[in-house]
């Protein structure tokens, strides 16, 4: 039986990162899974490689906390998919969540930078 | 939502399905477009995915709730288990039932009298003003009191009065009707916020003297009296002979619970004069609505300087430190009620105890021929808190069939109880006793307690299971010492607590069976009693009911086989009117004013009753309106006001103290002194009492008639109507029955507490009896093995049936000798500590002490051979163990 709330530090702090490049993402307008994740690889200039199998639970967890709504709609490819859309309060999590990573980012900077000098 | 969620998750399920079918063909896409062949393309768009299983189950995982999933299987499981042992299942519900539909059944009456709300909007600001330190008035009012109050009542919004009143009767075609009735000043509605639902209240200028005949009926009568005809207000009805318009009706419903009007069909105007000379209390209640903000004892201090000034006015009647007090109504409603219905709740909690015992006591049992089924399923990979929470599911699903089972029960037999509460019980708010919400809900919370609390043990016990042991073990024998010991001392709490339950009904009954055999001081048998009521309007001279009463006392004496006919203006046994007083010749003490009750015969009522004339004479039929007026006082009276001289021949006032007004014209003379007898309750000693002659009365209008016959039941209730029928064909008798009913309902209280207690008792018996049963055929079943050895060894079947009652003995000595324990130390808590002990001991047992050897003792024989017999039943079992059948066993 796998036990539940041991995972490790890097995978809770991945997890957050990924709800937020997610909604980062769909600033930009409504997509389906997959344009998410390679949208991703793509604007990191493929140094964040989203693990697709994490991101479908992601967006059931972002929904279910009602950040972002689906609908079922066409790919480019005339194919059926579930496509994703930015809520209002989601898009007010997005900004709460960015000022608060440019923050850690900054603390962490702060911390390194003697290290490097 | 999320609840939604939970009943949706095949559905859920099948859109992520769907979800990423259409990522692997778009990934697929793709692929064949960067140049794979399809099978290739889509080989690969799989392996980026991984586990779609895996997604989808944590995809559902978070979506569902993962308590409730759990909870569901549990409850499947648990309903499973519960059909295959439908023996335990059945006993085990019953018992919680027993324990719950009582517990529901006294709790609504609990919640009627102490919880729910008054049916009054504003019920927190509705207070009774009453006097205090007046131990003649009492706590009620007098006319100018009231007066004064209502001058002084700025912090109320309105101060209403009300008074108790005799049955009015209500001429239709045929014979009248005698209906419930009350008076209310025009206030009173108002200030307990009730409107009449069609018409109107009374009207400010209705309530005073000489002002229209108007009354208010009640929903009920106007629905079944006057087949809820929507036209009826402006009717006028003939109420004692005399015309009186309809203005309004009551909303539906309505229960006023204050015992003056609680139940009454037609509410008349209250008169209030301007002013008042009449110091007299006659059943008043003030009841006033405060205005918001005001403080009731601002209120009352601005009420109390009144007191003070009536004092000047009527030196006799007001006691120097006297003080207006607001009781909040529905803290006047619990006195009223007593303590009857917190004593029934302890007891039907603690029948409840003793069923959960119980149940824990056979969960215990199964648990441990469940050991098995438990090992496996820790060792296939279940959690103890699993395991635990399983049978506390079990347990908790066990408690609500029962609790259900007991809200049934209780509801078909909740109008059975409340047909023990007597209709003149202290206890106000009968008919509002209902099965509500709150009542639900507290059965409920009760049967979810009651799973936790008797599924605890099991369920830590089970859990706790030794895994090799229990495995390896065949057979049920594994069960731990530690757990049979548990099981014992489960038992021996549940004998505890039926000998706390069965001394407390028996010595209800003793005290019920006391009473019953108290004799009275008069005699009872082969009398009937007729009660009749005449209208003032038609009798409107002093001469017409006395001629009515004679009259009426003939054709009673005239009736075949009677012996006896007299007339008294209250039964015995009822409360009756008391009177003040003065003796000639004796200063008047402004301290000590003398007071005595006051009763109006007929002269062959000491003959008819058989009470004997200890001195002097009796009443007789010289002693009129115009012969010398004259008295005849109880044995208790000549004691308690002579106790060094002789009462006879001595002259008293009656009324004097109150003022000329209510003085007599004439001192009476003591002619005679009766034997006393039980005037007021059976449980209550003699009181001073004072006897008039109806024929030198005032108020003669109503009372009782009494008619002694040769045999008993030889007159009929029917020839005493059809006698009194004739002499008075538009009041007919309202009440006729025999004096030994009479008897018999003043002691109704007492018959409810004991029948009541005795069922929780006998309750407690039953299912404790169970407990012992199961403790003891689970050690014979435990013990078979070494039973099987002894008698292999030579034990006779005697000595084993000794061994096993034994232990049933044992078990029922240590339980009894605690319950004891247990009694004493709560009759001590009681009367220590709750309440007043002479007020519980006076009010609740009568002619046994609540430490009385004998019921200790009878109770603890009782439990000791029914546990004897519960054990008999397993120790023949073990009786027939086949020695070599216990030994191959192994």
């Amino acid at each position: 039986m796998p036990k539940r709330g041991t995972q490790p530090l890097e995978g809770e702090l991945l997890q957050g990162t990924l709800d937020m490049l997610i909604l980062q993402t769909l600033l930009l307008g409504p997509a389906h899974g997959h344009t998410i994740a390679y949208a991703i690889e793509r604007r990191s200039d493929d140094v964040l490689q989203v693990e697709h199998g994490s991101l479908y639970p992601a967006l059931h967890r972002l929904e279910a906390r009602g950040w972002i709504s689906s609908f079922w709609g066409t790919s480019e490819n005339n194919r059926k998919a579930r496509y994703y859309r930015l809520t209002k309060f989601g898009r007010s999590q997005l900004t709460a969540q960015t000022g608060r990573w440019d923050q850690l980012v900054r603390a962490i900077n702060r911390i390194l930078q003697p290290v490097s000098e | 939502m999320k609840w939604l969620r939970f009943f949706r998750c095949t559905r859920e399920d099948e859109e992520v399905s769907r979800e990423i079918a259409a990522y692997i063909e778009i990934e697929t896409d793709q692929n064949i477009a960067r140049g794979m062949n399809p099978e290739e393309a889509r080989f690969a768009a799989l392996r980026k995915l991984g586990s779609t299983r895996r997604i989808r189950e944590e995809v559902h995982q978070m979506n569902s709730l993962g308590f409730l999933e759990t909870l569901w299987q549990d409850l499947k499981y648990a309903v499973r288990m519960l059909r295959k042992a439908p023996g335990f299942t059945a006993v085990a519900v019953l018992t919680l039932a027993l324990g719950i539909g009582a517990n529901t059944a006294i709790f609504s009456i609990v919640n009627a009298v102490f919880l729910r709300s008054l049916p009054f909007p504003h019920a927190n600001r509705i207070f009774v003003v009453r006097r205090a330190g007046n131990q003649f008035g009492g706590a009620s009012i007098s006319m100018p009191i009231y007066l004064a109050w209502q001058r002084d009542a700025s912090m109320f919004e309105h101060l209403g009065l009300i008074r108790w009143r005799l049955d009015a009767s209500l001429a239709g075609t045929g014979a009248s009707e005698h209906i419930h009735s009350a008076l209310v000043s025009s206030e009173f509605l108002p200030a307990v916020g009730v409107q009449a639902a069609i018409g109107r209240n009374f009207r400010t200028d209705e309530d005073r003297p000489g002002a229209e005949r108007v009354v208010i009926i009640s929903d009920d009568l106007w629905r079944n009296r006057f087949g809820g005809d929507p036209n009826i207000v402006g009717r006028e009805i003939t109420l004692e002979g005399e015309g009186y318009t309809i203005v309004g009706i009551l909303p539906r419903g309505l229960e006023i619970p204050i015992p003056a009007i609680r139940g009454a069909q037609i509410l008349f105007p209250l008169q209030i004069p301007a002013t008042s000379q009449d110091p007299s209390n006659s059943g008043m209640l003030a009841i006033g609505l405060l205005k918001q903000g005001a403080s009731p004892a601002q209120a009352a201090a601005a009420l109390t300087p009144a007191l003070a000034q009536l004092r000047a006015q009527f030196p006799s009647m007001f006691m120097v430190n006297e003080k207006a007090e607001l009781t909040p109504l529905r803290e006047l409603l619990r006195d009223w009620a007593g303590r009857a219905p917190l004593l029934l709740f302890g007891a039907a909690g603690l029948v409840l105890l003793i069923a959960c015992a119980n149940v824990a006591n056979l969960s215990l049992a199964r648990s441990t021929t469940r050991q098995r089924e438990i090992a496996i399923r820790v060792a296939i990979g279940a959690g103890r808190r699993r395991i635990a929470r399983q049978l506390l599911t079990e347990s908790i699903l066990l408690a609500l069939l029962g609790g259900l089972l007991g809200v049934l029960a209780g509801y078909t037999t909740f109008h059975l109880v409340l047909g023990l509460i007597p209709a003149d019980a202290d206890m106000p708010h009968v008919g509002a006793y209902q099965i509500d919400g709150t009542v639900l809900g507290f059965s409920l919370v009760l049967s979810l307690a009651t799973g936790i609390l008797f599924g605890f043990a099991p369920a830590i016990g089970a859990s706790r299971v030794d895994l090799n042991a229990a495995l390896q073990e065949t057979g049920p024998r594994a069960g731990s010492g530690h757990r049979a010991r548990l099981r014992q001392a489960l038992a021996i709490s549940e004998i505890a607590i039926s000998v706390v339950l069965l001394i407390g009904a028996a010595l209800a009954l003793e005290s019920f069976a006391s009473l019953v055999h108290v004799q009275p001081g008069f005699d009872a048998s082969s009398v009937m009693t007729a009660e009749f009521s005449l209208p003032s309007k038609q009798y409107d001279t002093p001469e017409k009911p006395i001629a009515f009463i004679d009259e009426g006392i003939r054709r009673l004496a005239a009736l075949p086989s009677a012996e006896s006919a007299a007339m008294i203006d209250t039964l015995p046994l009822r409360e009756g009117s008391d009177d003040l007083f003065s003796i000639e010749g004796r200063p008047e003490n402004p301290k000590e004013v003398l007071g005595a009750e006051i009763r109006e015969v007929s002269p062959g009522l000491f003959h008819t009753l058989r009470i004997p004339l200890v001195r002097g004479r009796g009443f007789s039929d010289a002693d009129t309106a115009n012969s010398p007026p004259v008295l005849i006082i109880n044995q208790t009276m000549a004691r308690a006001y002579w106790p060094n001289g002789d009462a006879l021949g001595q002259h008293i006032w009656v009324g004097k103290p109150m003022g000329p007004k209510y003085t007599e014209p004439s001192a009476r003379e003591i002619v005679g002194i009766v034997s006393d007898f039980h005037e007021t309750s059976l449980s209550q000693p003699a009181w001073p009492t004072m006897f008039r002659p109806a024929s030198q009365s005032e108020r003669a209008g109503w009372g009782y008639f009494l008619v002694r016959s040769e045999r008993p039941g030889a007159i009929s209730a029917a020839a005493v109507r059809g006698a009194l029928l004739k002499l008075e064909p538009a009041n007919p008798p309202t009440e006729i029955g025999s004096m030994e009913q009479a008897v018999t309902a003043s002691l109704v209280d007492w018959r409810f507490r004991a029948i009541l207690l005795s069922i929780f008792g006998g309750l407690a018996l039953f299912i404790a009896t169970i407990g012992v049963y199961g403790v003891i055929s689970y050690s014979v079943a435990q013990r078979s093995h070494e039973i099987g050895i002894r008698m292999a060894l030579g034990a006779e079947r005697r000595d084993v049936l000794g061994l096993v009652l034994g232990v049933g003995a044992r078990l029922t000595l240590v339980g009894v000798a605690l319950g004891i324990c247990g009694t004493l130390a709560l009759t001590r808590l009681m009367s220590g500590l709750l309440y007043g002990i002479k007020e519980v001991q006076s009010a609740m047992l009568y002619g046994v002490k609540a430490t009385d050897p004998v019921t200790f003792t009878a109770t603890s024989l009782l439990l000791l051979a029914v546990a004897l017999l519960a054990s008999y039943v397993p120790a023949r079992r073990a009786m027939r163990v086949d020695p070599m059948v216990a030994l191959r066993y192994e």
